[in-house]
């Protein structure tokens, strides 16, 4: 028994416990501990740093004249830690008063508890694959776990669970297919022998496995022009669950694709690799994918009115800004692209565990419903300070210095467009971060909102350890850039020179340490000047005047609809929702072949069909 | 091991038997043929243990082949024999109206079906290929609820035995024999030619009309969406395999040429298309079953047109994932008719069935571990060591075929899992046998994930043995050739293997 089998029991025995105990009251706490446990096992195996510290699971054997393996290195790790702390976090939220509000609700707490538990399973096992076949299984275990977990609300999740899958079974499908095609040169899956193939293929064959591999992967991601499900998806999934998703489940398809574009291609190779008749390379293609997964999904964000909806769009946002990194295929860009996942997880799921907060208290997410939420809710108003602090990518949060890494390598690759895309993108994300924290918790407080107070402990509890992470690995991004040169080392890329503070070396230094103790330092000395005037006067938060009259509580002055309305009337015509009409008019062309096909099967006479084909063939053997 | 040939006779002898004894006594009618599935299931298994995987052959009456009948015995036939015996016990008609027709239907089809596994000449094949004909019929029309699909399904079916005799004609006076081990050993001087080509497409459109081949295949969403639940299961379940069985025995050992394959490859893909592309927008649940049903027999199709052993293997492996699954979901499908949307919340009332529905269309999905993974796995590993466009051709329509069938098939689970309308009435309930019945082939499924790799091994053997024509001649003891019939058409002569 190695440690990842312990590991994959521990976890095996989450999803045990999720389906015997998760009716019950006490079920969360139980399955609280038993991620704790997974935890413990996983910080065990913590030393995968090099590339030849490989844990390997006893699990595994032939079938179909196939080896299964299934092992863990660094980059397994790293992700795997994400996804255990996600569970553990998003049931811990759950294990409370939510849970009980969301199964007196109508909803089903035991399935919510035993599809996370899956999920967790699954990924742990497609983040331990060892050979593509593995690879593909983890990854169709994944996908349908969280279809599962999308689903399981029912009402409008339906349609978005349904369309989900139909996208991930495209991706999947893509996947296999490209799976074929490698195994059609090499006759097996191991990582060994398939990486020794690509090696030896001509631009011409590894192109079509390459583009195959990337969309299946992409799907998941929700690359452009992938990205249609993922929103309304995680979106409409119970809070605690939306967090989990948010958090993790698409960066699977990132793991994805650093096992096939650099540790199976080799990212030098993907540099190369020209695009036929014209001048630019692979990289470039998804680089460009990258930024515009950035831009699009950033500014449709912008326009969303549910605060569900506009963090799931920035999910998908963020995940270009990873991709972006990681192409770029320096120490640097690879590093702030892997570091992002980890910072995204952080602070996304603190942003939909404050959400959901709020939604428990107020009943809503509805951006035009709330407001001056502030002193009722203060932690969660902290939470979701310090979220979106970090996905707007400004110090002092973890968020900055992801962003900063990508950033500093994509001028020093000689990048600019890029640069500027990356930028847009972070404007976009400042613009729409504002509008959710405004009208959700400044502004005026609706009168039926007077009495809420601040969500149970047992809610605040997993959003404030998720904020001090965020502040913590911004404040000390050596901390989590450590595990980032373990990986670099373990996948080939080139390893970071990092220091506790974030880094020291010839591209460039950055000393969050520095950073940090002057802007706080800086507000120390404002909050100083404020205090100690003693000019302050605390009023009651219904007690507003404007220009010089009083408002009582019934006039609605909170200004949420429309927001931007200057920056809509230049950019608001660009939103073209090319994307939706290109999946409507797919779906109709499919619908208009299925009746034509109908149409063939319901024909009356059905012997002519046998006869002219009869004749065909007979016409065909004869010439 | 004789007594393999009992599985053919006993079923036959019983069928008329039972509106005989069903007439004296009412009791003994109805449990005469059950009981004749299980003598039949356990006699299969004895000569399974004893034969020990060797294949073998029998000649009724002692007169050796071309001019004697012979059954050849091997593990594939001895697998769909059993297979035969078990899926009509277990779907056995119990509550029909008009028993002991029904039972004497039944037990035909058992007999012909069995015929069909172990007979080793095409004019047994044909023979008893019109008695599963000639049964399906009339378990068809006992719906009661439409003739119109039955007769449309007879035209057809008259059709393709036309075609299919003509076929095994063309056949006959080309070589001057039926024995497959003899045309084996004639076929690559007589039949590999353009004549062996269009004998070979007319058995194989013939035939096909019960494998729901492309484009003789018309009448299966009809008749499914029609006939009694129990009888759609058997046909798409038992018959349309043992159609394919004949197919793939034809292909291994007669037609082994490149323009058999091709067309089988094009009709099999062509299958795969319109059956899952009609699905995707069927009004109902029997309907949308049928649909899926051509689209997992075009696979087989597409499978079995992969030269060699993989071929074999893969389509194989699909045709008995297809052979568990697809009856238990028309058993499913029984009390779930009506227009698709009716069943909104169908599993408040029968959760059991909705939860077996969900596993079944996983498995069809081919999500792994489940058994459908595994057989869509091997067809796709088989496709992509083909070198030719054609069949990475294929292997694209396939996987995008998938996707719709996922599309489909989890819009169907969705509706039955809603609960969003509490008030509308909750559809019936499943029958108690029903539910159990399904409840076995899932537990099969569950247990063939569990036996996952001594599972493939055996498969692999068994396909093995199948595509290896030399071992078949070699059983099949034949008449020494001097003496071989000398009343053939003098113009086509020198039958030297």
């Amino acid at each position: 028994m190695t440690p990842l089998d312990y590991l994959l029991l521990l976890s095996l025995l989450t999803v045990a416990i999720a389906l015997v105990a998760g009716h019950r009251s006490m079920g969360g706490v139980w399955l609280t501990f038993s991620y704790a446990a997974q935890l413990g096992g996983l910080l065990l195996m913590a030393g995968l740093a090099q590339p030849s510290d490989v844990i390997t699971s006893s699990l595994g054997f032939d079938i179909l004249g196939q080896t299964l393996t299934w092992r863990y290195d660094a980059l397994s790790w790293y992700f795997a830690l994400i996804t255990i702390s996600a569970g553990l976090l998003s049931t811990m939220y759950t294990a409370g008063d939510w849970g009980e509000k969301f199964r007196a609700d109508g909803g089903n707490l035991w399935l919510l508890h035993v599809a996370i538990a899956l999920n967790v399973l699954s990924m742990l096992i497609l983040l331990g694959s060892g050979d593509l076949l593995t690879l593909f299984i983890g990854w169709e275990l994944v996908s349908w776990a969280s279809f599962l977990l999308m689903i399981l609300a029912g009402g409008p999740s339906i349609q978005a669970a349904l369309r989900y899958i139909t996208y991930a079974m495209g991706g999947a499908m893509a996947i296999l297919a490209g799976l074929a095609l490698i195994y059609g040169h090499t006759d097996s899956f191991a990582y060994a022998a398939v990486a020794n193939t690509l090696q030896s293929l001509s631009p011409a064959h590894l192109w079509a496995p390459l583009l195959l591999l990337t969309v299946g992967f992409g799907v998941k991601m929700a690359l452009l022009p992938l990205h249609l499900w993922q929103a309304s998806a995680y979106a409409h999934t119970p809070g605690p669950g939306a967090a989990f998703l948010g958090a993790i489940s698409s960066r699977m398809g990132l793991y994805a694709l650093i096992v096939v574009l650099i540790q199976l291609v080799g990212l030098v190779r993907v540099i190369e690799l020209p695009v036929l008749f014209s001048f630019i390379s692979a990289r470039d293609v998804l680089a460009w994918v990258a930024a515009f997964t950035i831009i699009f999904p950033t500014f449709t964000a912008l326009r969303q009115n549910d605060a569900r909806m506009l963090l799931a769009w920035h999910g998908i946002g963020q995940g270009g800004y990873m991709l972006l990194g990681i192409v770029m295929g320096d120490a640097l860009g690879s590093a702030g692209g892997l570091m992002h996942v980890f910072n995204h997880a952080t602070y996304q799921a603190a942003l939909f565990l404050s959400v959901a907060a709020v939604v428990y208290r107020t009943g809503t997410a509805d951006l035009n419903r709330l407001g001056g939420l502030v002193v009722r809710m203060p932690l969660s108003f902290l939470a979701m300070l310090v979220g979106i602090i970090g996905l707007a990518g400004l110090p002092p949060m973890n968020g900055f210095v992801s962003k900063w890494l990508i950033y500093r390598s994509l001028m020093l690759e000689g990048e600019p467009l890029l640069f500027v895309a990356a930028v847009l993108g972070t404007l976009g994300t400042i613009l729409s971060v504002y509008k959710l924290i405004h009208n959700m918790f400044l502004g005026q407080l609706r009168v039926e909102h007077e009495n809420i107070r601040e969500a149970p402990w047992s809610m605040t509890a997993p959003m404030l350890i998720l904020s001090v992470v965020v502040f913590i690995t911004g404040l000390m991004p050596g901390l989590v850039l450590h595990w980032i040169a373990g990986i670099q080392a373990t996948v080939g890329l080139p390893v970071i020179d990092y220091s506790l503070g974030g880094l020291d070396s010839a591209q460039g230094s950055l000393d969050m340490l520095w950073v940090v103790g002057v802007l706080f330092a800086g507000f120390g000395i404002g909050a100083v000047l404020f205090y100690s005037g003693g000019l302050t006067h605390r009023v009651h938060q219904l007690d507003n005047y404007a220009g010089g009259h009083f408002l009582s509580a019934d006039i609605r002055y909170h200004y949420s609809d429309n927001f931007y309305p200057g920056l809509m009337r230049l950019i608001g015509p660009l939103y073209r929702y090319s994307f939706a009409w290109l999946e409507s008019a797919v779906q109709s062309g499919l619908g208009l072949l299925s009746l034509s096909t109908q149409g063939f099967y319901r024909r009356v006479a059905p012997s002519n069909y046998a006869l002219v084909t009869a004749v065909l063939v007979l016409l065909w053997v004869m010439l | 091991m004789n007594q393999i040939v009992l599985i053919v006779v006993l079923p036959l002898l019983a069928a008329f038997l039972v509106p005989i004894v069903a007439r004296m006594s009412e009791t003994l009618g109805a449990a005469l043929g059950p009981l004749v599935m299980g003598v039949c299931l356990w006699i299969t298994g004895t000569v399974a243990i004893e034969s020990a995987g060797n294949a073998f052959a029998i000649n009724i009456g002692g007169f050796l082949p071309p001019l004697g009948i012979t059954f050849f015995v091997d593990r594939l036939a001895l697998l769909f024999a059993f297979l035969t015996a078990l899926l009509v016990l277990l779907l056995w008609p119990f509550q029909g109206e008009h028993r002991p027709r029904e039972h004497a239907l039944t037990l035909i089809l058992a007999a012909a079906s069995g015929g069909l596994a172990l007979s080793g000449d095409l004019f047994n094949i044909y023979v008893f290929y019109e008695l599963v004909s000639v049964a399906s019929f009339g378990l068809v029309a006992t719906g009661n609820r439409s003739a119109a699909p039955a007769v449309r399904y007879l035209i057809l079916s008259g059709f393709g035995s036309v075609l299919a005799l003509v076929g095994i004609a063309l056949v006959y006076t080309q070589t001057g024999t039926l024995n497959l081990a003899h045309l084996s050993q004639l076929a690559p001087t007589q039949l590999i030619n353009p004549i062996g080509l269009a004998a070979f497409a007319l058995i194989l459109l013939g035939v096909g009309v019960k494998a729901e081949l492309f484009p003789v295949n018309t009448w299966v969403p009809e008749v499914y969406a029609t006939a009694p639940n129990r009888v759609s299961a058997l046909l798409a379940g038992l018959v349309s395999k043992l159609a394919a069985l004949v197919i793939l025995r034809l292909l291994v050992l007669v037609f082994a040429q490149e323009q058999a394959l091709l067309v089988m490859l094009l009709l099999g893909l062509l299958g795969v298309i319109t059956g899952e592309l009609a699905a995707w927008r069927a009004q109902d649940m029997n309907r949308m079953l049928a649909y899926s049903s051509i689209g997992q027999l075009g696979m087989v199709f597409v499978a079995f047109s992969i030269p060699g052993e993989t071929g074999v293997f893969a389509g194989l492996a699909i045709a008995l994932h297809h052979l568990v699954v697809k009856p238990a979901l028309f058993l499913l499908a029984a009390r779930w008719g009506g227009a698709l949307s009716g069943l909104a919340g169908a599993a408040r009332g029968s959760l059991s069935g909705a939860l077996l529905f969900t596993l079944f269309a996983l498995s069809l999905v081919g999500v792994p571990p489940l058994p459908g993974f595994w057989a869509k796995l091997l067809l796709v590993m088989g496709l992509a060591e083909q070198v030719g466009p054609l069949y990475h051709f294929a292997l694209a329509g396939i996987l995008i075929a998938t996707v719709v069938e996922a599309n489909y098939l989890f819009r169907i689970v969705a509706t039955l899992f809603r609960r969003d309308n509490p008030a509308s009435p909750a559809p019936e309930k499943h029958s108690g046998s029903d539910i159990a019945t399904a409840g076995i082939f899932g537990a099969g499924l569950i247990a063939a994930v569990l036996l996952l790799i001594p599972l493939s091994q055996s498969l692999k053997t068994i396909a093995q043995q199948t595509s290896d024509a030399d071992a078949y001649r070699a059983v099949v003891t034949l008449v020494p050739t001097p003496t071989a019939p000398n009343w053939r058409p003098a113009a086509i002569s020198g039958d030297t293997p």
